[in-house]
Order: structure tokens, then C-alpha cells, then sequence
């Protein structure tokens, strides 16, 4: 069976299934089709992957194994009127604050964000696929374009596929943004697939730092400058606690009148409580 | 010499014994019994126009476009059969974004111009496949500026300071060769391509009406349709412009 | 009917730049019955003539539903009309599994279009034999289309295709100003009149024709059968009423409401209006 090109394949971005030109031009033009991990001959491209194609003679691949240069947590709240994002702007390798001016949050269009934490590379990846999608609304000219809930879900299934073809991206993408009818959107999705939609979310440490501070003191209809003060005590706590950061951070906001992300910022820290100073002091079985 | 009747003209893979290809003529004639389609250079930036007419009154306004965005940086205007046409404009968005994904920028306009014209020029090398019936007129504008270049069924493309296809090719082109295209701007043009479009249409007085886009400063150096006030006021110029010479006569 | 060289073969052009093998594919269009749609601010409505082969056999089916929000009448050859059905399914399917939401009617409806045109410039191919009618609705209201077996499409806010669909259009070009602020139901009347202008003897019954609607907070929905009976029995009662008689049809002498949906049967011309000109 010949690979049948589907229009979701073309969507689902280059490699990731299906040819890369969805109308054939010919068959003179077409060149019988070459398999791939991501295209066996099976024909059920987009859905499966060919073990011979995955292994090879030094056993299964193992470069997907790990990330390279990584951000860390991004954080995320809904308030009145839209969503605000937030995070830090390094990229780490390894445990070296290697890049310090990396911006993990874009603008899809006008009505959705995305940030990410994981590996940078993967991400830039993931924001050129995204490009494409925005390039082709504004190519259809018809005066439709993708809202966050299915940027989210484009992104939800992107994730799966590489995850299922044992090929990860190695990200936890969070997508916020408004819908057409003003319905305020937030949701991640994680390397592997997994991915909800909550009033607040966080990903990688600040799941655990930043959202009990999170289900204390966010709400729906609290004010953006509520929201601003809520993920800047957040970042901070991060900060503290999170050898991965840096103390320079970047806030977008998402609402019915577009994307607007902020310039990078620093803020106030105070090292000098005690608890600091003796870290251990109350942390059972730390050493 | 006519190819009629001698069998020299049913391929696009045959000659004729004067050295003819007729297949490709003939497309070509598809593109010239065509409404009439524009495009002008000024001085900062690209105007498309093109006629259409309103073959219905059930029709929905400014529906079947023979205007396209290609990439952020470029556009089509197709005359000719609009099928052809849109296939010709998805592989020109094919090839941008292909380029864009393998060299990180935006395909430079004189590429673009020609990956389409190799394209359309495969159509005319098999028995097995027709010559497209479209013609193409290609706006951009990259680091080296705007312009402009008209890509027909044979795989010619030529890049022009203004020119026309369809039927009232020639007619138009008479108006643009008296038009001092280097002074002007995109605004000023947008009125003077209403202006063509209207007066080559007195005659036959059919309904139609006029699609336009432009990719200019006025236009962040995006293409994108003119805006509809924009074309109204233009129309309207044109409209008075032709009373007004009507009065002389 | 032997008319010159050039009308044999999808891929050779005319001395004019005519297409004749694809033209000839647009009689096709013709040859089925007729398929009406028009739209309103909020709905989109499609009336179909449905024929049986003969008396003993069904009714051939036009109208088929596409996804919750769209469905398409088809006139011209059912099988091929199956095969485009089969891919906006599918389409539909895919869109909504990637975006979980709609597919938008007009950039499906180009694919379809290009879909038709790859036929039209392959020697190993024909065009499709078939024309249809998309209605839908999208974030951007209700819509229909008309595909044509020249990959040409156009958006309409009201049109027939099929046999005798002139009278039909006639009927829709002196109504249309009134469907924008038409109920669903004055939608499904008007429609059904149109309908019934294209008859060329009988009358509409509930066997015969079929409805669909769609449209703001309304999926896709067919009214066959005892379904669209009461719309019928309306229409009866308006004609009783004296409400003026409807344009029919003239006489345009037909092979029997038996032919096939441009099948081998009689060929039928109404007057060679039907399809648009391959370009316009």
C-alpha cells in the first residue's frame, strides 16, 4: 500500500508523518516512497513505527534518551479577562546557566501563547511547526485562525506521536490564550503526552513550589495586577529554590486584545533569613 | 502557420514541422480569453488587480479569489483557468515554506519566480500530462526590494516594471507604457489600476468587479488584500474619471 | 457525436485553450436531478430530487451527511459523488482529531476543488462526473458551495445544480433577497418550491425528495420520508390556498424520471445553462 498523504499528516509537521508534499505532482514527479522510522511501508505512517528502521546493528537508539540544553519551570494563571505566563530566560546545559537570554514564551497569533520548559532545541522545533500553522491561516485568508483550545490540541498530538514513535520531544509545553468568544484558555501538555486544562498550572519543580501558592491565592476573576503579584511571588520562591534558574524573568499576557510579552526583568531577592543559613536545620534526613 | 487539422498539435511532447510547440500555444490562448489582470511596480512596493466578472447575482460577494497570499513576503494573481491557478499558487506556497524550513529566511522573490516557472515548464515535457492554462503574476518583496515577474504556461517568467494578461492584455499594457511607473506609489496606483480596469470594461458593460492586493510600506511589507475602503475610494475615482472623460467626448 | 480531435483526451488543449473532455464532464452534472441549497443568516438548507431506477427499486440517495456541521447534495454520477463524500469524511475526521473541533466548509471545500482539478490534467485520469452542493456552518456562519467536475468552486447564497435546475434558479433569484432573515423553516419551504419548479411532471412527494438542514446550535440533520411529509403537506396546502402558482418548469422533454443519475439513459439537455463556463 502506497503512503496516503493526509492533510493532518502535512500539519503534524515535516518528519513527523506522511511526505513532505501533500499534493503530488505527478507520477512522473513522485520518487517511490523511502521508509523511514517516521513513514514505515506499512502505510499506517502516522501511527506506528518500524522496529528495523529504530535499531540498529548497536542496539535501539538511545540519543533520545536525554535533553541537552534545558529550561526550567514555566508558570501559568488565569485571571479576569485572559491568561498571564510566566519564567525564567535560561538555558541551562547541564548544570552550567550556559545561555541566560533565551525568551521561552511566543506568540502563536493573536489569541495564543505557548511557553516551554525541557530541551530548547525540541522547543525551537515545536515553535517553527507552529509558525507554519499561523503562516497557513494567513495564507487561507478567510478570517479564520486557530484558537489556544486547538493549538493545544494540535500540540497534545504532536507530543503523543513522538512519544509513541519512542522519539520524545522533551518538553512541557504550557498553552494559554483566549477564544474567539472570550472563553479564557489554559492548559500543558508533557513530553509524553499527558496534558490538562486547569485555572493555574506549572510545570517541572514549580508544579510542586509555585502551585500551592497557586490553589491559596489564584482565581478566575482576580485582577491582572492580582495575577502579575501572584507569579512574581511565585518566580521567586522558584528562584530561591531552583539551582536551574536565574534571576531574570519574562511575563506574557494573553487577552482578548492580543499577546503581549514583557521585557525580561529582574526581581528583589533577600538571601539573608535565617532558614537560609542553616538550610538543613528542619529538613529531616537532609544532609 | 496554423496547427489545425495537421495532427502536429494534439501533444505537448510533438513538434511541428516549423519548429512549434502548439500544445503550449494553446494553453496560452486560455490564459488570453481570461479576465483581464494587472500588475504594476512603484516605487515602494506592488500592486495586483484583477477583473471579475459577476456571472450570477447568487453569487457571494468577493468569493472565488484569483488573488493569493504565497508567504508573508509574497503573492499570486492568477489568470487564466482558476483551478490551474490555485495549483500553481499551492505549490508556490509549498516551495516558500519549503525554503524557509530548509534555510531559516523567506524565499527570495527572484527563486520563488523561478521554482514556479521550472514547475509549470515539467507540464510541458510529457505526453501524459497537459500544460498548465494559468499565468501567474508573481509580487514580492525581499532585501533587494519589491517586484514583480509574470510566470506563464510555457515556463517563461520575465520580471516587469508593469504588464497585463487576459484579454485586455493590450489595452492595458498601452495604458501602463504611458504611466510614469518609477514616481509612482502604491496608493496612486491603486487608483490608476481601478481606472484601467474600468475603462477597458466600457464596452462590453458586463458586471464585475475588481479584486486587488498590494505588498508595500504602507503594507508592513506584507501582501495582503487592499484594504476595502481603500478600493471603494479608488473605484469611486476611477467612476468619476470615466464620466468625466465621457463629458469631453 | 464525434466532434473534432482535440475533445477526446483530458490532457490536450483546443486551438481556442478549450478543455472539451472536461467540459463534456460537466454535462454529466446535468444529467442527474436536481439538487437545490440556499443559505440565511444562520442556517444553511439543501432539497434534493431523488429518482428510482424504476419502480421496483428505491430511491437513489443525494444527500449525505459529512460531519456535524456540513453535508453535501450531489447531482451527476452517485459513485463518483460517493468517492469525494468518502474523502470530506475523512477530511473532517482527521481535522477533528488533530484540532478537536470543526473543519472551516471553505478550506475543505478547496481541497476538494483541487482534488477535482489534479483530474483534469492527467491522461491516466477522468474528472469527476459529479457536482455538489457543501452547505455547512463554521465560525463564520452558515455557507454554500458549488464544486464543479472543472475544479472550479464558488461560494453561493443560493443555487441549483442538475437537471432543469434553470427553473429552480429562477425561482431562487426572485426569492433570494428574502432568505437572510428566513426561519428554518421558510428555508425548507423555499427550498422545496425551487425544488419543485425543476419538476417536469409529477409532483414532490415524501418519497421523492429529501431535506437537509444545518446551521447556529443545529448540527446536520436529513429529513427524509415522514420527516419532510409535513413541509409537503404545506406546501399542498399554500397551492390549494390559491396561493400562487409556483414557475414550473418548461417543458423540457426528458428520458422518464426513470434515468439513471447520468447514466447511459436519454441524455438530458436543458438548454445548456446548468454548470457555470469553466472560467468566469
Amino acid at each position: 500500500m502506497l503512503p496516503r498523504p493526509t492533510t493532518h499528516s502535512k500539519a503534524l509537521g515535516p518528519g513527523v508523518a506522511g511526505p513532505e508534499l501533500a499534493v503530488a505532482t505527478s507520477a512522473v514527479l513522485d520518487r517511490p516512497p523511502q521508509p523511514t522510522a517516521q513513514r514505515p511501508l506499512s502505510g499506517a505512517q502516522a501511527f506506528s513505527v518500524d522496529p528495523s528502521l529504530v535499531e540498529s546493528a548497536d542496539g535501539p537508539r538511545q540519543h533520545t534518551q536525554y535533553p541537552y540544553v534545558t529550561g526550567t519551570s514555566v508558570l501559568a494563571v488565569k485571571y479576569a479577562g485572559g491568561v498571564m505566563l510566566a519564567c525564567d530566560t535560561l538555558g541551562a546545559y547541564g548544570s552550567t546557566k550556559r545561555y541566560k537570554s533565551l525568551e521561552r514564551i511566543i506568540r502563536v497569533n493573536a489569541r495564543t501563547a505557548v511557553a516551554a520548559g525541557g530541551e530548547i532545541s525540541d522547543f525551537q522545533y515545536i515553535t517553527r511547526l507552529l509558525e507554519e500553522l499561523a503562516t497557513d491561516d494567513y495564507r487561507t485568508d478567510d478570517g479564520i485562525e486557530l484558537g489556544p483550545r486547538e493549538v493545544f490540541s494540535y500540540l497534545t498530538r504532536v507530543m503523543y506521536n513522538r512519544r509513541g514513535k519512542m522519539d520524545p520531544l522533551w518538553n512541557s509545553l504550557v498553552v494559554g490564550g483566549v477564544e474567539a468568544d472570550g472563553t479564557v484558555f489554559l492548559g500543558t501538555v508533557g513530553m509524553i503526552g499527558t496534558h490538562y486544562t486547569d485555572s493555574h498550572v506549572a510545570t517541572g519543580f514549580g508544579a510542586h513550589l509555585a502551585r500551592p501558592m497557586f490553589r491559596e491565592r489564584q482565581s478566575d476573576d482576580m485582577s491582572e495586577a492580582d495575577a502579575e503579584a501572584l507569579l512574581r511571588d511565585a518566580l521567586r520562591v522558584c528562584y530561591y529554590r531552583d539551582k536551574q534558574s536565574i534571576n531574570k524573568f519574562q511575563v506574557a499576557k494573553a487577552t482578548g486584545e492580543g499577546v503581549a510579552i514583557g521585557k525580561p526583568f529582574a526581581l528583589e531577592t533577600k538571601w539573608d533569613y535565617k532558614a537560609f543559613a542553616a538550610p538543613t536545620k528542619w529538613a529531616i534526613g537532609a544532609w | 502557420m496554423s496547427g489545425i487539422g495537421t495532427g502536429y498539435d494534439l501533444s505537448a511532447t510533438t513538434y511541428s514541422p516549423d519548429g512549434k510547440v502548439f500544445q503550449t500555444d494553446y494553453a496560452q490562448k486560455a490564459v488570453d480569453n481570461s479576465s483581464t489582470a494587472l500588475g504594476i511596480k512603484c516605487k515602494d512596493g506592488i500592486v495586483l488587480a484583477v477583473e471579475k466578472l459577476v456571472v450570477s447575482k447568487l453569487l457571494v460577494e468577493r468569493s472565488s479569489r484569483r488573488i493569493h497570499n504565497v508567504d508573508r513576503h509574497a503573492g499570486i494573481c492568477v489568470a487564466g483557468l482558476l483551478p490551474d491557478g490555485r495549483m500553481v499558487v499551492n505549490r508556490a506556497a509549498e516551495e516558500a515554506s519549503n525554503y524557509k524550513s530548509f534555510y531559516g529566511e523567506p524565499i527570495p522573490g527572484r527563486v520563488l519566480c523561478e521554482r514556479l516557472a521550472s514547475y509549470m515548464h515539467l507540464f510541458n515535457l510529457y505526453w501524459s500530462m497537459r500544460p498548465y492554462g494559468t499565468a501567474g503574476l508573481l509580487a514580492t518583496y525581499d532585501e533587494d526590494g519589491p517586484a514583480l515577474y509574470l510566470v506563464e504556461p510555457s515556463g517563461v517568467a520575465h520580471k516587469y516594471h508593469g504588464t497585463a494578461v487576459g484579454k485586455a492584455r493590450q489595452a492595458v499594457k498601452n495604458e501602463l507604457e504611458k504611466m510614469k511607473l518609477g514616481q509612482l506609489t502604491c496608493r496612486e496606483a491603486v487608483v490608476e489600476a481601478a481606472k484601467i480596469l474600468h475603462k477597458v470594461h466600457e464596452e462590453d458593460g458586463k458586471p464585475f468587479e475588481i479584486e486587488m492586493s498590494w505588498i508595500c510600506d504602507d503594507s508592513g511589507r506584507v501582501h495582503q488584500r487592499v484594504p476595502a475602503e481603500v478600493l471603494a475610494e479608488a473605484e469611486a475615482a476611477a467612476k468619476a474619471a470615466m464620466e468625466e472623460s465621457d463629458m469631453e467626448d | 457525436m464525434f466532434r473534432n480531435q482535440y475533445d477526446t483526451d483530458v490532457t490536450t488543449w483546443s486551438p481556442q485553450g478549450r478543455l472539451f473532455q472536461v467540459e463534456y464532464a460537466m454535462e454529466a452534472v446535468k444529467q442527474g436531478s436536481c439538487a437545490v441549497g440556499l443559505t440565511s443568516k444562520t442556517h444553511a438548507v439543501l432539497a434534493t430530487l431523488k429518482r428510482a431506477q424504476n419502480e421496483l427499486s428505491s430511491y437513489q440517495r443525494k444527500i449525505f451527511k459529512i460531519d456535524d456541521h456540513m453535508g453535501i447534495a450531489i447531482s451527476g454520477l452517485t459513485a463518483d459523488g460517493r468517492v469525494l463524500c468518502r474523502y470530506m469524511r475523512n477530511e473532517c475526521l482527521n481535522h477533528r482529531y488533530v484540532y478537536e473541533s470543526s473543519m472551516p466548509i471553505g478550506r475543505l471545500v478547496r481541497q476538494v476543488a483541487d482534488k477535482h482539478q489534479v483530474c483534469t490534467q492527467r491522461s491516466w485520469k477522468r474528472p469527476y462526473g459529479v457536482g455538489l452542493l457543501v452547505a455547512g456552518h463554521d465560525a463564520r456562519g452558515p455557507h454554500l458551495y458549488n464544486t464543479c467536475p472543472s475544479g472550479n468552486y464558488w461560494e453561493y447564497k443560493a443555487m441549483a445544480i442538475g437537471a432543469r435546475s434553470q427553473a429552480s434558479k429562477t425561482y431562487l433569484e426572485k426569492h433570494f433577497e428574502a432568505f437572510p432573515t428566513a426561519t428554518p423553516e421558510e428555508m425548507i419551504l423555499h427550498g422545496l418550491r425551487a425544488l419543485a419548479a425543476s419538476l417536469s411532471e409529477g409532483e414532490l412527494t415524501k418519497a421523492n425528495c429529501a431535506v437537509a438542514l444545518v446551521g447556529e446550535g443545529s448540527s446536520f440533520v436529513v429529513l427524509e420520508e415522514d420527516d419532510v411529509e409535513p413541509y409537503i403537506q404545506m406546501l399542498k396546502e399554500e397551492e390549494g390556498g390559491g396561493g400562487g402558482a409556483e414557475p414550473m418548469a418548461e417543458a423540457a422533454a426528458e428520458g422518464g424520471a426513470a434515468a439513471a443519475e447520468g447514466g447511459a439513459a436519454a441524455a438530458a439537455d436543458d438548454g445548456g445553462d446548468g454548470a457555470a463556463p469553466m472560467e468566469s
